[in-house]
């Protein structure tokens, strides 16, 4: 009868540890607060609808030798700009710009401080990247090319999908895991919600301006100098879609200008999430 | 020593000039209070055929020096914008007139091709089109006023983006800066309310009877078109978060004066006296002129868009349209222009509508489902809805490229290699989308079933209903001409005929398939049957005429497989083939119907280039066509072995 019982608690904590490894990484995002720091406006022109940058749910899951990537937004994903004509043909969207970012360590001092080109952001000092993955509705060839140019010692870190799926409301991509290095669940997450900008200014990476003053196709809400975080929606607290997290985000996204002197300027600081 | 003292002067001068800007006033990057950004473009086209030019397509019905397959051309645009203050910001574009080729080298604008009977050896014949001058475009001035119902006011230029394909439509990429107007926005309460409002300057070419607003007409002398406008507006309201209520609407209004007015330039009553010199009764000179509609066009739609959770879309669409055409201002070139006309010659109203549910992989295995049902009236008019690069219906339609509730549609000032869009007024039916996603894999299935609203038998084609001339036949897009010396098929815009009782069914297979090593395989595959047993009896017989039934049998079928060679270069060969058997094509009772087979093999090759903010893009394809046409209408059989390339080359900082 003991032996029955070990085996039963054997097989029992199997597929619980099995059920944890498969168990996704869920984060949850409180709507509303496509804002950035707290008042950050649309682009004025009609392809940008109401809630398009307003992240929900991000749900990253281990897929054998693969990982898949799922990021939710308040509505339905359009393709206003219809990627599928462009040449090469885009991703079957135009507007979202997602990027995905992996501290595989969580040591302090460890990967990359800096975020891409083009959205003004830092990691916490413990929260370093050491892989980003690129939900671009631009093709492939297209964002590694921008990455290449535009981010050159960063580019051996940065990950662009084959390919992007687009369900509903939903952008899907699947990363092979030898790319990111595997999976674990314990590492931190940060995702961050800027718009394709196919003109991208100078050394930006493929990041649409965020100005003082929203304009046809620029946010509005920042600075127009170049110290204000370009980027729409972040997870923050605990990711639970709590609606005290929208605070959470708006002081991550605090940031200083000093005119034309970026030395003084103090940059936003994203923290990474870690399931806990 | 006075020469030297002038260089030291000019010296220093430069210097203090220099230490002014450095010190006095600070760098500015150029995201801020003012921004410039520039393009430059250049287009090669070439076939083999003689004609020389830049496009494809060109104006059909105009003296046209750009249009031709063989030469290139480069456009440069320099756009300014910049912030006034907080609460207002400008902007403004010069552009280069596309279409001088860079043979062109002395073209300043004159058209001469002789001079003083002499040959022309100036380099001067071709006209402003050839001299690339520059031109004003794209301006506008936005205001964040200090009143609480207005976030933003707009004077100038738009794109006209926010309302609807039914009602005003996004303007065609070419025009995109060619639309003026004032306009006004609002959101409140974090998106439970909002408008867009504007008032636009017509056009004079396009919006109207016989593609304008009165130049041209032959019952206007004087036309008059500086009060020409329309209004339109758009409300939105997301009560709840999953719900959006839209109600758009538009009135577009050219207006001419009334020449029996005394006050009216080229008055008939003038001095209020007949050509007899004698007073007319009733008539007083005020020094005020009467204007009345020539045309007239009110649209309203309304939507209802929910996406409760994940997995279900719906979207219904309602709409109104009517058309009101002043005949004392209008000429009717449903009769005088063989058809060609792009309203109905007459007061209409008809209704639209078009329902669509979605369910987006609801059993988490990659199957979607997408449903639409749709209905636009025979009547329904929408002169100033989107003319191109939209789409209402999800379906592949009969030529691919999209379908759009107006006749008045835009398919010149095109090249070979962009899409075609088709009038879907009178269009009824529904579509069913099936469509499997799963990683790398992208397949769809399309089921239609279309019967028109349009039906019926003795229509007024003469004065009334245009046909646009052609409207047998599927329409060859890969062989287009506006005369129909080709024989390319009905014209996407005719939708009329005298007797018509048609229904379609189209069947379509996408499918798209990345391998992880980068290689693309993309594959498609059409099946259309198209009925029409046109006319249903012979005069005064109970009997069903068959004699005259048009059946046509389509297949196509295309693949193209794609590689990035490396991050900037991708390249891509492909091949499609065509099949049209056609019963009953062409010909009248008079004469008999006869049948039409035509096979069509075209292989083409693409290359992508982009680096360092370069992008070169290059198509080349080969067509042949075979096209069997029916002795007994003494029609000889047609050829085309067509090469023809086209390749852009971008730069934008």
């Amino acid at each position: 009868m003991k032996k029955v019982a070990w085996l039963a608690a054997a097989v029992l904590m199997m597929v619980s540890a099995g059920a944890m490894a498969g168990e996704p990484v869920v984060f949850e995002d409180p709507t509303g607060d496509d804002v950035g720091p707290g008042g950050y406006k649309y682009p004025t022109a009609a392809e940008y609808k109401a809630g398009s940058f307003d992240m929900t749910k991000v749900e990253i899951s281990d897929k054998g030798d693969k990982v898949e990537i799922s990021v939710t937004m308040k509505v339905r994903i359009e393709d206003p700009w219809d990627s599928k004509k462009w040449s090469p043909p885009g991703q079957g969207f135009s507007l979202q710009f997602i990027q995905v970012y992996v501290d595989k360590d969580h040591k302090a001092g460890s990967g990359h401080k800096d975020g891409l080109p083009g959205l003004n952001i830092r990691f916490a000092e413990d929260g370093r990247w050491e892989k980003a993955v690129l939900i671009s509705p631009q093709p492939v060839s297209r964002a590694k090319m921008e990455v290449k140019m535009k981010a050159k010692d960063l580019a051996g870190d940065v990950i662009v999908p084959k390919a992007v799926s687009v369900k509903g409301k939903t952008l899907t991509v699947v990363v092979p895991k030898d790319e990111l290095g595997g999976f674990d669940r314990a590492w931190g997450w940060q995702v961050v919600v800027q718009s394709n900008e196919g003109y991208p200014d100078g050394n930006d990476v493929l990041t649409r301006d965020v100005n003082e003053i929203e304009g046809d196709h620029r946010f509005g809400g920042g600075s127009d100098w170049d110290c204000d975080p370009q980027v729409l929606d972040i997870l923050a607290g605990a990711g639970k879609g709590k609606d005290d997290e929208k605070k959470a985000q708006f002081e991550a996204l605090k940031y200083t200008c000093a005119g034309s002197d970026m030395s003084k300027a103090k940059l936003a600081e994203l923290p990474m999430l870690y399931v806990k | 020593m006075k020469r030297s003292g002038a260089v030291v002067w000019q010296l220093a001068g430069t210097l203090l000039a220099a230490a002014i800007l450095l010190a006095g006033f600070p760098a500015r990057a150029d995201k801020k209070n003012f921004d410039m950004s520039a393009k430059l473009y250049t287009k090669w086209l070439y076939k083999n055929d003689d004609s020389q030019g830049v496009l494809w397509l060109g104006n059909p019905f105009w003296p046209d020096d750009i249009a031709g397959n063989n030469g290139v051309a480069s456009e440069f645009e320099l756009a300014f914008t910049g912030s006034v203050s907080r609460y207002v910001n400008a902007g403004a574009k010069i552009q280069s007139r596309f279409g001088g080729v860079w043979q062109d080298w002395w073209e300043s604008g004159e058209r001469k091709w002789e001079y003083e009977g002499e040959h022309n050896t100036s380099g001067d014949s071709l006209g402003i089109n050839r001299a690339m001058y520059v031109k004003f475009r794209g301006f506008y001035v936005n205001l964040n006023p200090d009143v609480p119902v207005v976030d933003w006011f707009r004077v100038g230029s738009s794109d006209l983006a926010m309302f609807n394909a039914w009602t005003i439509g996004k303007v065609r990429y070419i025009d995109r800066d060619n639309a003026r107007g004032v306009f006004a926005q609002a959101d409140f309460a974090d998106g439970l309310f909002g408008y867009h409002a504007g008032i636009i300057a017509l056009p004079k070419l396009w919006v109207g009877p016989g593609w304008s607003t009165g130049i041209g007409d032959d019952k206007l002398e004087y036309p008059f078109f500086t009060q020409d406008w329309a209004y339109a507006a758009r409300l939105d309201s997301m009560p709840i978060d999953w719900l959006k209520v839209s109600v758009v609407g538009s009135y577009t209004r050219d207006v001419e004066f009334d020449r029996w007015d005394p006050d009216a330039k080229g008055s008939l009553t003038s001095g209020c006296v007949d050509s007899m010199g004698d007073a007319i009764p009733g008539c007083t000179i005020d020094h005020a002129v009467s204007t009345y509609p020539r045309y007239e066009n009110a649209v309203v739609t309304g939507e209802i868009e929910a996406q409760p959770g994940d997995i279900f879309y719906g979207h219904l669409l309602v709409g109104y349209s009517y058309s009101r055409l002043g005949e004392k201002f209008a000429e009717n070139g449903v009769e005088s222009n063989e058809g060609m006309f792009p309203v109905v010659y007459g007061d209409v109203g008809d209704l639209a509508a078009r329902a669509r549910a979605f369910a987006v992989d609801p059993f988490e295995i990659g199957l979607s489902l997408k449903l639409e049902g749709f209905y636009i009236g025979q009547d329904w008019t929408s002169i100033f809805g989107a003319r191109r690069e939209d789409d209402v219906l999800l379906t592949d339609g009969l030529i691919e490229g999209g379908q759009l509730p107006t006749l008045n549609l835009a398919n010149e000032f095109v090249d070979f290699d962009e899409p075609w869009f088709e009038s879907c007024v009178g269009w009824m039916g529904g579509t069913a989308i099936l469509g499997y996603q799963w990683e790398n894999l992208d397949i769809g299935v399309e089921g239609t079933y279309l019967t028109y609203a349009t039906n019926g038998q003795g229509r007024d084609i003469d004065k009334k209903y245009p046909t646009f001339l052609y409207s047998e036949g599927y329409t060859d897009t890969d062989l287009y001409d506006y005369a129909n010396v080709g024989d390319r098929g009905r014209d996407p815009r005719s939708v009329y005929k005298r007797d018509q009782d048609r229904q379609t069914l189209l069947g379509v297979l996408t499918g798209r398939y990345t391998f992880d090593f980068g290689l693309s395989v993309e594959a498609k595959a059409k099946y259309v049957r198209d009925d029409d047993w046109r006319k249903l009896h012979l005069d005064g017989s109970s009997k069903f005429y068959t004699d005259d039934d048009y059946l046509g049998d389509i297949v196509t079928g295309r693949l193209k497989v794609s590689m990035p060679v490396f991050s900037s270069l991708t390249v891509g060969i492909g091949g499609q083939i065509d099949r049209w058997d056609e019963r009953n094509r062409s010909g009248d009772l008079s004469g008999g119907y006869g049948d039409y087979l035509t096979s069509k093999q075209k292989g083409f090759g693409v290359l992508t280039y982009r680096w360092g903010g370069a992008s070169l893009n290059y198509y080349l394809e080969y067509v042949h066509k075979n096209q069997e046409r029916p002795d007994e209408l003494n029609l000889a059989d047609q050829e085309w072995k067509v090469w023809r390339s086209k390749a852009s080359f971008e730069v934008a900082w």
